[in-house]
């Protein structure tokens, strides 16, 4: 299979490390930008990436006791930031003890933008937006070797099918378990070895968005806030409160937080396993719909609570002590969890072996408890070292809850300073936890899971259940209830440069081992696992960023100045030396009718024509995509610009059972969606005609050439299903093109007095006639025309008239593909498109923000004529952030 | 015994805390200093509590929400 061959995977991780090692370059180049000669620098700011003088160290000091600069001493972390962060989650393979799985091993990319400003005086906001997509095999189950749960599907040992959760144990006469030879029958040599039961998920993307407001007096702060999470199968809000009081003149602060959390349980129960689940404890809360899926809706809550007292000891160290208190009641259990029980049944011992037993295995939903007491006890330390000049924070915490889990975590780093902006955080964590009381690798019943009575003449009078109430009350065989411990470090290394940008770049692996648990393993070494995480970030500093001469928000204080949100490409930095950074979110929306052209098709005809040489089952019913772009531009001359450009897309489809189709048992699914790092763009933008500014009255004339860089991917399959392989998920949901790509385009923009207005031409032109998949996207064109109008100095609007024209694609998916909807058929791809945008863009005049622009576009479907047969466009929403310095 | 052991440590606690020098404004120019924050980077804090989050049964002991599921 085309996702698992180590050479592609190869070639795509080099070309990511391209990309990262272009930003890196593009980055560094901000360290070597000379000071503009005409701006002293205010001495301003309380926080500096340099060593600072001793006259600033001074300042720093005086700046450092004024009540509005620092609210609380602990709190110097939490000025004025924007932080744009990404990072990857590897967990690696477990051992399945001679079987090797086909699935991929857990894989989390998250996306994580993040805003921390005074707003006005003494109000302050934080907002947080965040994304993360996973995909990968995790364990449903955990079961002795002999029972095959990852039993080989092909010869060569190697499993991809459906786990097996059902089956036959032996046992001798002190329970433990017997091998069996390949015929399944006793071998008499115990083997007790354990192992999880792995399982394979398709993609899912989960988004949270968070927003706190806070409020500082001179002693006292209050902040509130709260948000929002959502995914497939789970829907969380949260509200927060808290407040600090310092005193002994702000050198002690006392903090109190409090938080309720509702969530929602909407998770589809795995069609192919669950003939072989026992859901019956949850027969209440599980739906089945029309189309048979079964789902198990419930909720859950939490409240929770935190006091803090946080002590400056000394002028280099401060301490600080908490307790917090967590209640949380519902549906606690994970949903996708089960355990397995080996039911001894007096009827079927004839099949034991001499002495021993004979169980029938059977696997249950997982339950735990319907409420959870949680209590933490921590401390935090921080000593400042004189002969490093860095910081050393020492954490230690103690948990314990009512399920019979007590974990403690000790936690060490050290913030060290490297001079020139460069500082190391290196970073070292042990973490060990007891196992819940509940928790079980597997159980033993001594009773039969049903009882058959029959009649003399052999039918069935009745079928009697198990007795639940000869099970534990609760059981579960998650591995993160057992008694473990974690071993983790990694290192965060930060370069400041001038203007208050930072880049960051962050590792951390983490080792998973029952050995590492304190006072000796109480589980098998068969759930040890190791992860690492590697994370990416920019972060700007807003305080420094409004202080200082950096910022253009002068010159483009008036928001007529820039082309509408939609479009790419389209402004150009004035000055030599400068930069600006971006950031764009795109979300288009598709659902009504399928459309052959640019009229309604029937479901008789779609089955018929969609897709052919075959016969449809299905048609997409809604589709979304949202693309997250990074703009980084910068300015080696006043004509020639650079502007590298990295994407985040996901995507998710919702397919209906067409009328008359070939009943598709793939339709059933709600959902299907993907994720992750889309291409990557690097463009050369040149001035043709114009010169620069801003000024009223002046033509621009500039032309651009982007490359697109196949960073995304083109091989993602659907998991297996209803016992098969479904193969590749459609062209249109893959996250890259999977080809080398040109971007030219031409751009023209005029100013007038309040008026405004432009053009640009662009087109996407196709390297390579296949990828790694066996295909290409078609080429593509686009014009548009838009005028605008300041609305005031700081509002502006547009309108814009665009079309666009995208071929169909190039070639086919070479390997097993799934063929039953119009989105599977290369012909069912590209067309012309007539749309009209209406935008908005505001360029903030004041305050911490000043400068930063923040625009919307509204792109609305005026007419459309699709290739094929294709779902109906409803729009597409643009709405950006940038700022130039 | 715990109970007694507590007791003690936040009797321990409180001597250390009374027993602080007081700083004066001019002393706290190493305490403003970024890295001594008690949590200088919040957004990287984030994403390793989600980890631990969805890998460990004790790092839901926090006040805060969100997070999601973590059900994998």
């Amino acid at each position: 299979v085309a996702a698992t061959e180590p050479g592609r995977r190869l070639r795509r991780a080099s070309r990511r490390l391209l990309v990262w090692l272009l930003s890196a370059w593009c980055a560094l180049r901000l360290s070597r930008i000379p000071r503009l000669a005409h701006a002293p620098r205010p001495p301003h700011l309380p926080r500096r990436p340099e060593e600072p003088g001793p006259c600033l160290r001074a300042l720093t000091a005086a700046a450092a006791s004024l009540p509005m600069l620092a609210p609380s001493l602990a709190d110097a972390a939490l000025d004025d930031e924007i932080v744009t962060q990404y990072s990857r989650y590897q967990e690696g393979d477990r051992d399945l003890f001679g079987v090797k799985s086909l699935y991929d091993p857990i894989q989390v990319d998250t996306l994580h933008q993040s805003v921390r400003g005074t707003l006005f005086d003494r109000v302050r906001l934080g907002f947080d937006f965040l994304q993360d997509t996973w995909s990968g095999a995790t364990p449903i189950s955990t079961a002795p070797l002999p029972l095959g749960g990852n039993r080989p599907t092909s010869p060569d040992g190697v499993s991809g099918a459906t786990p097996f959760i059902n089956g036959q144990l032996f046992f001798d006469g002190d329970l433990n378990v017997l091998q069996t030879d390949g015929f399944g029958n006793p071998t008499g040599a115990i083997d007790n070895q354990l192992v999880h039961t792995i399982s394979s998920a398709s993609p899912e993307t989960r988004r949270q968005v968070d927003l706190d407001l806070g409020y500082d007096w001179d002693a006292f702060d209050v902040h509130g806030g709260g948000g929002v999470s959502f995914e497939d199968d789970y829907t969380s809000g949260f509200v927060e409160l808290g407040g600090s009081w310092s005193f002994d003149q702000r050198l002690t602060t006392l903090d109190l937080d409090v938080s309720y959390t509702w969530s929602g349980i909407d998770a589809t129960l795995d069609h192919d396993a669950l003939p072989y689940i026992d859901t019956s404890a949850f027969d209440g809360v599980i739906e089945t719909t029309a189309s048979g899926n079964r789902i198990l809706r419930d909720s859950r809550q939490d409240v929770g609570t935190q006091l803090g007292l946080v002590r400056v000891l000394g002028p280099k160290s401060l301490v600080e002590a908490s307790v917090g208190y967590r209640r949380s009641w519902g549906y606690l259990e994970n949903p996708y969890k089960v355990v397995q029980v080996a039911f001894l049944d007096p009827d079927q011992q004839f099949l034991a072996p001499p002495g021993g037993f004979y169980g029938d295995v059977r696997a249950l939903l997982e339950q735990r408890p319907d409420t959870r007491n949680q209590w933490t006890l921590a401390a935090r330390y921080v000593q400042f070292i004189d002969a490093t000049r860095g910081a050393l924070h020492l954490g230690y915490r103690h948990f314990r809850d009512d399920w019979g889990i007590a974990a403690h975590t000790f936690e060490a780093s050290l913030g060290q300073p490297l001079g020139r902006g460069w500082s190391l955080e290196p970073r070292l964590r042990y973490y060990s936890q007891s196992e819940a009381d509940f928790y079980a690798d597997y159980l033993v019943s001594d009773q039969a899971y049903e009882t058959i009575a029959t009649d003399p003449d052999g039918n069935i009078v009745s079928i009697t259940p198990y007795d639940p109430a000869l099970l534990p009350p609760q059981f579960s065989s998650d591995h993160r209830l057992a008694g473990f411990g974690a071993l983790s470090g990694g290192a965060t290394l930060r370069k400041a440069f001038e203007r208050g940008v930072a880049l960051e770049l962050s590792f951390e692996y983490y080792s998973h081992q029952a050995g590492l648990e304190l006072g000796g393993g109480s589980a098998g070494r068969f759930a040890d696992f190791d992860s690492y995480t590697i994370s990416g970030a920019l972060r700007f500093d807003l305080m420094a960023l409004s202080l200082e001469d950096g910022i253009r928000g002068d010159r483009v204080a008036h928001p007529g100045g820039h082309a509408p949100a939609g479009l790419v490409a389209a402004h150009m930095l004035d000055e030599a030396g400068a930069f600006m950074v971006g950031y764009r979110f795109v979300w288009g929306h598709r659902s009504g009718a399928m459309l052959r052209g640019s009229r309604s098709a029937s479901d008789a005809e779609l089955v018929a024509n969609a897709c052919l040489p075959n016969a449809c089952g299905t048609a997409p019913e809604e589709m979304d995509m949202t693309m997250q772009m990074l703009e980084i531009m910068y300015a080696p001359t006043a004509w020639l610009n650079l502007m590298l450009m990295p994407q985040f897309v996901d995507m998710s489809m919702d397919l209906r059972q067409l009328q008359g189709g070939v009943v598709d048992d793939h339709s059933a699914h709600t959902r299907h969606s993907t994720g992750g790092p889309g291409d990557t763009r690097l463009y050369v933008l040149a001035r043709l005609f114009g010169a620069p500014g801003h000024e009223a009255g002046r033509h621009g004339l500039h032309a651009g050439l982007g490359l697109g860089m196949p960073t995304g991917q083109v091989d993602l399959q659907f998991r297996r299903d209803h016992q098969e392989d479904r193969g590749y998920l459609h062209y249109g949901m893959q996250t890259g093109s999977g080809t080398w790509d040109l971007l030219p385009s031409l751009t023209y923009q005029g100013r007038l007095r309040r008026w405004s207005w432009g053009a640009q031409l662009g087109g996407v032109v196709r390297l390579q006639d296949e990828n790694e998949a066996g295909f290409a996207f078609g080429d593509g064109a686009q014009a548009s025309l838009w005028g605008g109008y300041a609305l005031t100095p700081w509002l502006s609007a547009s309108l814009r008239g665009a079309w666009a024209w995208e071929d169909e694609i190039q070639g086919s998916f070479e390997g097993l593909q799934s063929l039953t909807t119009p989105p599977d058929y290369a012909g069912n791809y590209g067309g012309h498109f007539w749309d009209a945008g209406f935008g908005l863009r505001v360029v903030i005049p004041g305050g911490i923000f000043r400068g930063h622009s923040l625009a919307v576009e509204w792109l609305q479907p005026l007419a459309t004529d699709w290739s094929g047969y294709q779902l109906e466009r409803v729009g597409e929403l643009t709405a950006s952030w940038s700022l130039e310095f | 015994v715990t109970a007694r052991v507590v007791g003690a440590g936040l009797l321990g606690l409180a001597l250390w805390l009374s027993g602080c020098a007081p700083v004066a404004p001019w002393q706290r120019g190493v305490l403003a200093r970024p890295e001594m924050a008690l949590e200088p980077n919040p957004t990287q804090r984030l994403l390793r509590e989600h980890t631990y989050l969805s890998r460990e049964a004790a790092a839901g002991g926090q006040p805060g929400g969100g997070g999601g599921c973590g059900c994998y």
